[in-house]
């Protein structure tokens, strides 16, 4: 049951995957500028007619678009992404440098993101009526509402402007010996921009799920015969936290576009990154490359919500909600 | 605050900084693309309120300029995404059957990519001034209008009379329109007003990328674009008034849809 399950969430995942791929293949060889010619770069407009046509002969650029999309798959399932028309070297290992650091900052900011969020959202929902019930709706509009880049602009000022006391961009110092402090120095400002922006939001997902919990009979009746303050907490929790994840899930997509921007703005040497300046140089393979990664990594975290839902929630574990 | 007042506040100040971004021909103290060198960079005050950039052009002038164009590619592009969401969500709700699914799994995979990727890759094909912006993010944005408008289509059509409309053969285009679009309209409304919030951080966050409007159009993007560099010399208020002016219009807006959204949350809860 539990294996055919996930099979079924996988078979799923895969099938989002080949969209995505197709939905972008096309959109990207529809446009004007192929990617021979922007191999070429300025100099694209200099070739003639036929040096054209050789080129595009070359690159099987002349075949339907359909046949190209299947000898792209063919290649991608073999683990080849192609040539970077700018770099010169494989995809993959263009992706290969940028997907740890992608990972890092998606990691650390979610894992403090899930922090933050849950024990607000516990206190705030707990006590209703409380300051901190009424205050977090308002902090959250709020704070979602604070364009990423822009608070991170203000942190640059203020932090590695005015303080200088950390850095504003990169992953590593130039002159410094690197490692892994470093690292996380370098770390600090990008993913406290990617939480102070998203914390909000998920705090008061838990704590309206927080809330409809308390009201429910099975606290009255635990509280009514005196089971541990402790107990229902860890209860009440249990039950908002499905919802809870499901809602992070949803929103996985959206945050990780979020992160690009973050990434951009400091240099944080990234997927993110990288996705804005295969745009800009028009480096399609690149890119395509890019962004059939963003969507494995959103589908992997997808999956993996979803099995911790699957864990946590007995009722999908019965198969009475259907897969 | 009282949830009325509150939703009078928010209008008034999205109202207001509308207000002055259309009226930025008055009210504009020196002309846009006007350089002063011999004010470069200079602070707040001294007959520039705030301040001017790295060619000496007005702060606050392109401000309003600027917030004509982003507002403008903003609003153009949910309308465009309104039109393609009731569409989709339209066909996918009335009909049913495999087509729906066929539909809503398209749908799914698309709301797995993030949009700003998505966004991203129409970018590198067009890279277009305001009328490009304003087609990739209207054709990126509707998918949460499908899901509703297919929701509620599925919700309405075995209405009681709906029925009776179709037993009188009332043409299905009526129905359509006059019962099952009307009947639609306040949970549409109010994602709609969630997707213009939307549309608007996605403009800001291209041009601010410097893969958005051309910089040569100020936009309230484009203007951050420009202050990254500016602030590491120390020139605060290039960068800091016109992120504070989305703030404060992402801010209104969300104010403003949560206000319309809680009397019947159980109800536009898709």
């Amino acid at each position: 049951m539990t294996v055919k399950w996930i099979g079924k969430r996988m078979m799923l995942g895969i099938l989002v995957l080949l969209i995505v791929s197709f939905l972008s293949f096309f959109i990207m060889n529809a446009g004007p500028g192929s990617s021979a010619t922007a191999y070429y770069g300025g100099n694209a407009q200099t070739l003639t007619a036929s040096e054209k046509e050789r080129i595009s002969k070359e690159f099987g650029l002349d075949r339907p678009l359909i046949m190209q999309y299947g000898s792209w798959l063919k290649e991608t399932l073999k683990g080849n992404l192609g040539m970077s028309a700018k770099e010169g070297r494989p995809v993959t290992s263009i992706l290969g440098e940028r997907l740890p650091n992608t990972l890092l900052l998606f990691g650390v900011s979610m894992f403090f993101i899930i922090l933050g969020s849950v024990w607000l959202g516990m206190a705030a929902g707990m006590k209703p009526g409380s300051l901190l019930d009424r205050g977090l709706s308002t902090f959250s509009i709020a704070s979602s509402s604070i364009p990423p880049f822009w608070l991170g602009i203000l942190f640059i000022y203020l932090f590695s402007v005015m303080l200088g006391i950390l850095p504003s961009s990169g992953t590593r110092s130039l002159s410094g010996e690197g490692g892994f402090v470093d690292k996380l120095r370098h770390l600090i400002m990008p993913a406290s921009v990617v939480v102070l922006t998203h914390v909000g939001l998920y705090a008061r997902f838990l704590q309206e799920s927080v809330k409809s919990e308390i009201g429910s009979y099975y606290v009255m009746a635990a509280k009514a015969n005196g089971v541990e303050e402790r107990e229902i907490r860890r209860g009440v929790l249990r039950n908002a936290f499905i919802p809870y994840l499901n809602y992070l899930g949803m929103t996985v997509p959206s945050f990780f576009g979020g992160s690009v921007i973050v990434e951009a703005l400091f240099a944080w040497s990234g997927l993110g990154q990288l996705l804005v300046k295969s745009v800009m140089v028009k480096d399609y393979p690149l890119l395509m490359g890019g962004i059939m990664l963003t969507g494995l990594i959103v589908i992997v975290t997808l999956l993996i919500i979803d099995v911790l839902m699957y864990m946590l929630d007995p009722k999908l574990r019965r198969g009475e909600l259907g897969g | 605050m009282k949830p009325r007042k509150m939703l009078v506040f928010w209008c008034s100040l999205l109202g207001l900084i509308v207000a002055m971004t259309l009226l930025s021909g008055p009210l504009a103290t020196h002309p846009v693309n006007e350089m002063d060198l011999d004010a470069v960079y200079s602070p707040p005050g001294n007959g520039h309120l705030l301040g001017t950039d790295h060619l000496g052009r007005d702060v606050f002038s392109r401000l309003l300029e600027g917030g004509k164009v982003t507002l403008a590619v903003a609003s153009l592009s949910v309308a465009l995404s309104f039109v393609i969401g009731i569409v989709y969500g339209g066909i996918s709700g009335y009909v049913g059957g495999w087509t729906d699914s066929v539909m809503m799994r398209i749908l799914e995979a698309l709301i797995s990519i993030p949009s700003l990727v998505l966004v991203l890759g129409f970018q590198a094909i067009m890279q277009g001034g305001m009328w490009g912006m304003t087609f990739i993010i209207g054709v990126t944005g509707w998918f949460t209008t499908a899901r509703i408008v297919r929701s509620e289509f599925i919700r309405l059509k075995d209405a009681e009379y709906v029925k009776m409309a179709k037993m009188f053969g009332t043409p299905l285009w009526k129905i359509i329109t006059g019962h099952l679009l009307r009947n639609s309209l306040p949970p549409l409304f109010v994602v709609t007003i969630f997707n213009l919030a939307g549309a608007i951080f996605i403009e800001v966050s291209l041009s601010f990328l410097g893969i958005g409007i051309p910089p040569a159009i100020p936009s309230w993007g484009n203007m951050l674009y420009n202050a990254q560099n500016d602030l590491l010399i120390g020139a605060w208020w290039i960068g800091v008034f016109p992120g504070f002016l989305i703030f404060l219009t992402i801010l209104s807006i969300n104010f403003i849809g949560e206000a319309l959204k809680d009397p019947g949350r159980r109800r536009f809860h898709a």
